[in-house]
């Protein structure tokens, strides 16, 4: 079992939850499960970009009270 | 008895900070540990087109009023509870408030590779010899790839990358070579700039000039040997000359307590205020702090005006304004947000060429006299704030 890494990037502009998410990728490893937190509607697409751009898994996406939560599996380190 | 006020480092924030509060009687006593001033945005000016570096250099004793002190050493520690700063010489000084402005430190040693390839070829973030350093290569280059990429999706002046690319491009231009040259530049980011309508504006330009965009690509480690860089992303690009900005940490000195900072050592601020937090005799102003804006010269000289209008008794506020130049062959933009506002389209033109040209002529005056610029800077921010011009510039 990998670890969990919470990013927490609410209230950050963009492109800050992408930041956070690239340097809380840099540490994780393969297996590592990053659950991130935003409330920058820009998030998503970048995000789906990201995804698709690493090779890395979106085990789930989902908002609620303006805020998006998304949860990776590191897969492709 | 006067009020003691220790301003640690001379670079935009400090000068600005110990210039006015000099003007107001203040005892200012201002540390920093290298005899000159460097304007940093000029190091791409030298790395890229070969200015000499001296243009860009001024000794930090012709920046401050003849009333502020004036010592010469790097600072080893701070404590805030006991109100000391201790330099690396031993030397122990006292304060009634300080003002934290020692900028950022590069980290050349958190992506492998890049110490030894800042040494071979120099760069435009380390100082300006390795501008220099940079240049003697660059010159000489008559084919091959020129790659100029991240470390680390945060670091000061976010258009430098692409500044560095524009400039490169004219260079090779003007030298008949662009056609045998290949500029990549690599960014970290989604787009070709953290902001989407800013890369809306900027790629076209970066079309025409002839630069190979990469995006997604967060410098992981680079093979000085076989002149390969590998990104976090996954990918891959051969150089045969190449500079990457180094990833950004807060200042490298001891700060107790240890909770001031956060997790990449920058130190925690209330955006507003700029004041560290939990101490109301201590600021924190330009790239050393947290702040959620932009790491740059203006930031840093608007911050320290902030410090000193709130020491004089007003409740002023730092809005987090940027006015990043983003300059190309003769024409100008500038990345104009706040912290309540993103950044708004601001077209390219020659008229803001020429504005940035005057922004640059005026620094070293603005520095040491900040009291004579601040109603014509005030203006200008004014008229350009993103709530007045939103629609865009």
């Amino acid at each position: 079992m990998g670890e969990r890494i919470v990013v927490d990037a609410k209230g950050m502009a963009c492109p800050g939850p992408i930041t956070k998410l690239v340097k809380a990728y840099r540490k994780a490893k393969s297996g590592d499960i990053i659950e991130i937190y935003a409330t920058d509607p820009g998030f998503k697409p970048d995000l789906e970009a990201w995804i698709k751009r690493t090779g890395n898994e979106l085990v789930e996406i989902s908002e609620e009270g303006g805020v998006i939560k998304a949860v990776i599996k590191v897969t492709a380190k | 008895m006067t009020e003691r006020i220790l301003v640690l480092g001379a670079g935009p924030g400090g000068l600005v900070s110990a210039n006015l509060l000099a003007l107001h009687g203040y005892d200012v006593t201002v540390v920093e540990k290298s005899e000159y001033h460097l304007f940093q945005p000029g190091m791409l000016w030298i790395a890229f087109q070969g200015h000499p570096p001296e243009k860009y250099m001024r000794p930090v004793k012709d920046l401050v009023k003849p009333t502020v002190n004036l010592v010469q050493g790097k600072v080893a520690e701070v404590n805030l509870a006991e109100r000391t700063v201790t330099l690396e010489d031993g030397r122990r000084l006292d304060y009634d408030r300080v003002i934290i402005a020692l900028g950022a430190h590069l980290d050349y040693d958190a992506v492998p590779g890049h110490s030894s390839l800042v040494e071979e070829f120099g760069d435009y973030f380390r100082g300006a010899d390795y501008a220099a350093r940079f240049w003697s290569h660059f010159k000489a280059m008559s084919r091959g790839t020129l790659v100029i990429a991240a470390a680390d999706p945060l670091y000061k002046c976010p258009p430098a990358p692409l500044k560095a690319a524009f400039l490169a491009a004219e260079t090779l231009r003007r030298r008949g070579v662009k056609d045998s040259v290949s500029v990549v530049l690599a960014l970290p980011f989604i787009h070709e700039y953290p902001s989407e309508t800013v890369a809306e504006i900027v790629a076209p330009k970066l079309r025409e000039a002839g630069v190979e965009v990469k995006t997604m690509f967060t410098v992981d480690s680079i093979d000085a040997e076989n002149r390969v860089i590998y990104s976090l992303e996954g990918e891959s690009i051969t150089y045969d000359l190449a500079a990457v900005i180094p990833a950004h940490k807060g200042p490298a000195i001891r700060l107790l307590p240890e909770e001031a900072r956060d997790d990449d050592g920058f130190i925690k601020v209330d955006k507003y205020t700029l004041q560290i937090e939990g101490y109301d005799d201590a600021y924190a102003v330009g790239d050393c702090n947290n702040a959620p804006t932009s790491k740059t010269g203006v930031t840093a000289h608007l911050g320290a005006e902030v410090v000193v209008e709130r020491i004089l008794g007003f409740d002023s506020r730092f809005n987090g304004r940027t006015n990043c130049p983003i300059v190309t062959d003769g024409e100008a933009s500038f990345v104009i947000s706040t912290y309540d506002h993103p950044p708004i389209p601001v077209k390219f033109s020659i008229f803001k060429r020429l504005l940035e040209d005057a922004f640059i002529a005026s620094y070293w005056s603005s520095l040491r006299d900040p009291e004579k610029w601040s109603p014509i800077f005030r203006a200008y921010f004014e008229a350009t704030d993103p709530s007045r011009v939103g629609g865009g510039w």
